[in-house]
């Protein structure tokens, strides 16, 4: 996206981490812990993912989408905002914002297709409802930054052309949107830890360019642990993710 | 959370989250009118102050929320200027729906989504339309300054507004004038060589390189519209005013001269080159027929209205125009005329009534309405600005220049001359600017040199296909309520809209059918 994210509402945005982490009230009441609230977020990316790739959109959409989603469940309860919806109307929202709209009923025909547990079978009608509370939840900010064109640019600054490195620090980004990062931290704060993680696994010394940059790195360095902390806790499984799923559609 | 319950109005001052509903303000008028909605001249209640409210309906979307005003709150959003236009907030609409208790059923969107904007008086082509209106130099050099500088602000931030025209640049009493309906606007990047869609700008202000097909353009493709309405205020009126895309296409050559690899390289490898290429060879005639221009005006629409995208002005260097820095100035906006309000609608029904009464006229009289041309700029310097005030007619006729006296601008649409019958030659037999295509065009409809000219720019009364409400015929005001669904619609050249219509057109012209 054009413009300047420094004069963006994502810039104006930025939440500190603490404020991520609150589950709400409402759902904390049928007990899902923050561990399971983070999970949930984390499988529901993967969702967004998987749904993606049958509709055929670009990464950016998929970037944009879980920014949505993640950015609702700051505002929002999952017992009023059903994961299962939010997560294809945030895709469907994100293609039209990234111009590469993608029609409802395509979207109901590939949910349909990839998942066979009812809880998860939306109808048109539903997401176009959600399209319009997303939308309000969101109050209308839809650009998002990410972080792939400046990783691109300063792949080429620092002078990487080698594929593996590009092709692992991509990769870690993509991974960055399993996590609420990009609510988090600048994206060319989030590119540089991935390339600094690549650095290290790659074992291809970066540290003078990095010193060059006018940039903390004490910030990257922290962003890379977490990255890498999550890389380690990274368990999910059918069970705990029901077992979570099971908590929010408990009705007492 | 800020949003309020089932049931409830959320009237809350300023909610952190969610939107206020459109409750809050009092629907004072209909300023504009679409199919797919209207717009409203709305008083905030708690504070007073004015508003546009431009409604979104929703019912009919098959696809949602549409994707133009997603494009428009997106990039409206993160433009801040003082010469674009300011979307205040998005408020909703509780809407029709009941449940048992008589109570709003709590879904806040079947209403519709209003888009909130600070009212405007007026929008240029409105204005410019004014019987007896005239612009001064230094007032023309002032919308012009104030529309480069706008759109130099979106460029710069790499926004393409890709419908610049008269009646999306909102002009309001304090002279200042805002580019408005960003429904068709788009980022771009320099470094991202994405294709974009050719099926974009009213095809009266499209430029060559998206008619011939291009889908890799850049800014240059608002700066051509700029140049046509800058030709058009010193002109009085429009100067392509083509029904179809090939017939535009023409009528851009045979002013600005044809194509070829020498004025514009790389012309030969745009998608549809081969199709539109003129058979005969055609010379660029534009200093010529705006001879009578002024040297420096002449000098920058000669760089605006060039050919090779390339090749042609940017928002910037035009700002650095000799034209704007040599005497007369631009004047200050503030010093500027205030003009009664000039919304489309709102004189709409007098202009009907006005038809009513004319045609009776006629039929009694045999005697024809007469259309009125927009007058060319006031020359002298000095002079003080235009009229007024719509009032008693100014005594215009006699130090009227022969230049304007072609069939008058209207938009294609019956429109009665204000001034009433007799005000001005109805024919342009009394010599002055003769459109190189006019009368060349066979069936072209619009323009006659018969004795009773149809009225206005559009095919008269309902001739070809569609009730052609001409490009402008857009309801409204410039807050763009256009039809959001057309990306839908059919291939480039089938699109059948009316003359001078962008792909918006069709639907947007339905809006005025019934008028015929």
């Amino acid at each position: 996206m054009a413009a300047n994210f420094w004069t963006s509402s994502h810039f104006e945005q930025l939440l500190d981490p603490e404020e991520v982490d609150v589950v709400h009230q409402l759902d904390k009441d049928k007990g899902l812990t923050l561990e399971e609230f983070k999970l949930i977020k984390m499988h529901m990316t993967n969702c967004i993912l998987k749904l993606a790739q049958s509709v055929k959109v670009r990464q950016r959409v998929v970037a944009t989408a879980v920014t949505y989603m993640r950015r609702v469940y700051t505002r929002k309860s999952m017992s009023e905002y059903d994961p299962r919806l939010i997560a294809p109307t945030c895709l469907y929202l994100a293609s039209k914002v990234e111009e590469s709209t993608v029609q409802a009923r395509l979207l109901v025909f590939y949910i349909k297709k990839l998942n066979s547990d009812e809880k998860y079978r939306y109808e048109i009608k539903e997401i176009l409802e959600m399209e319009m509370k997303i939308l309000e939840a969101l109050n209308y900010y839809l650009v998002v930054f990410h972080p792939y064109r400046t990783l691109a640019q300063l792949l080429q600054d620092a002078g990487i052309n080698d594929m593996n490195m590009t092709q692992l620090s991509w990769g870690l980004v993509n991974d960055t949107y399993k996590m609420d990062l990009i609510l988090v931290h600048p994206p060319y704060l989030i590119a540089l830890a991935c390339m600094y993680i690549a650095s290290v696994h790659r074992e291809k010394d970066i540290t003078a360019w990095f010193e060059e940059l006018r940039v903390d790195m004490n910030v990257v360095k922290n962003i890379s642990m977490e990255i890498l902390d999550f890389y380690e806790n990274y368990k999910i499984s059918d069970e705990r993710i029901n077992a979570a799923f099971s908590k929010l559609d408990f009705k007492p | 959370m800020a949003i309020a319950g089932a049931g409830q109005l959320n009237l809350n001052e300023s909610p952190c989250w969610g939107s206020r509903s459109v409750d809050c303000f009092e629907k004072l008028e209909q300023i504009g009118e679409g199919t797919y909605g209207q717009v409203y001249m709305a008083r905030e209640i708690k504070t007073g102050e004015i508003v546009a409210l431009k409604k979104i309906r929703m019912d009919n979307e098959r696809e949602g929320f549409p994707i133009t005003a997603i494009r428009e709150i997106k990039i409206l959003k993160k433009l801040h200027h003082e010469n674009v236009i300011k979307l205040k907030e998005i408020v909703t609409s509780p809407g029709p729906e009941k449940d048992e208790q008589g109570r709003p059923d709590g879904n806040k969107y079947k209403g519709g989504i209003y888009m909130v904007f600070e009212y405007m008086d007026h929008d240029l082509t409105g204005l410019a339309d004014r019987p007896g209106m005239r612009f001064s130099v230094p007032q023309i050099k002032c919308y012009m300054r104030q529309l480069l500088t706008g759109l130099h602000y979106c460029h710069v931030n790499q926004v393409l507004h890709r419908d610049i025209k008269g009646s999306n640049l909102l002009i309001d009493n304090e002279g200042n004038l805002k580019l408005a309906d960003f429904g068709l606007a788009r980022s771009f990047s320099n470094d991202h060589n994405a294709n974009l869609t050719n099926r974009v700008i009213t095809l009266w202000y499209r430029p060559p390189e998206l008619l011939l097909g291009a889908t890799k353009y850049g800014p240059a493709v608002d700066m051509w519209s700029v140049g046509c309405i800058f030709a058009e205020l010193l002109h009085g009126k429009p100067i392509f005013p083509g029904k179809d895309e090939p017939e535009q296409l023409n009528k851009i050559f045979e002013l600005c001269g044809a194509p070829d690899e020498v004025n514009w390289p790389g012309v030969s490898k745009i998608p549809w080159y081969n199709n539109f290429k003129p058979t005969r060879p055609m010379k660029r005639r534009l200093r010529e027929v705006f001879r009578h221009f002024d040297r420096h005006a002449l000098e920058l629409l000669e760089r605006m209205l060039t050919l090779d995208p390339s090749q042609r002005i940017c928002a910037k260097d035009a700002l650095d125009a000799e034209y704007f820095w040599t005497d007369p100035l631009p004047c200050d906006p503030k010093s500027l005329p205030k003009y009664e309000s000039s919304h489309e609608f709102q004189t709409k029904k007098k202009r009907q009534q006005q038809r009513q009464h004319e045609e009776n006229a006629k039929r009694q009289k045999l005697q024809h309405p007469q259309p009125h041309a927009r007058l060319p700029p006031i020359q002298q310097s000095g002079q003080t600005h235009a009229q007024m005030r719509p009032g008693p007619n100014p005594p215009l006729h006699g130090s009227q220049p022969p230049v304007a006296t072609a069939p008058g601008h209207h938009y294609g649409k019956p429109r009665g001359p204000a001034g009433g019958p007799g005000r001005y030659p109805a024919n342009g037999t009394s010599g002055g600017y003769n459109h190189p295509n006019r009368g060349g065009q066979g069936g072209g409809g619009g323009y006659s040199s018969g004795p009773y000219p149809p009225q206005g720019r559009g095919p008269p009364y309902g001739s070809s296909g569609m009730a052609g409400a001409g490009p402008r015929g857009g309801g409204g005001s410039g807050y763009g309520v256009g039809a959001p669904n057309y990306s839908q619609g059919g291939p480039y050249g089938s699109s059948g809209a009316g003359r001078g219509s962008n792909m918006m057109g069709g639907n947007r012209n339905q809006q005025y059918g019934w008028q015929q």
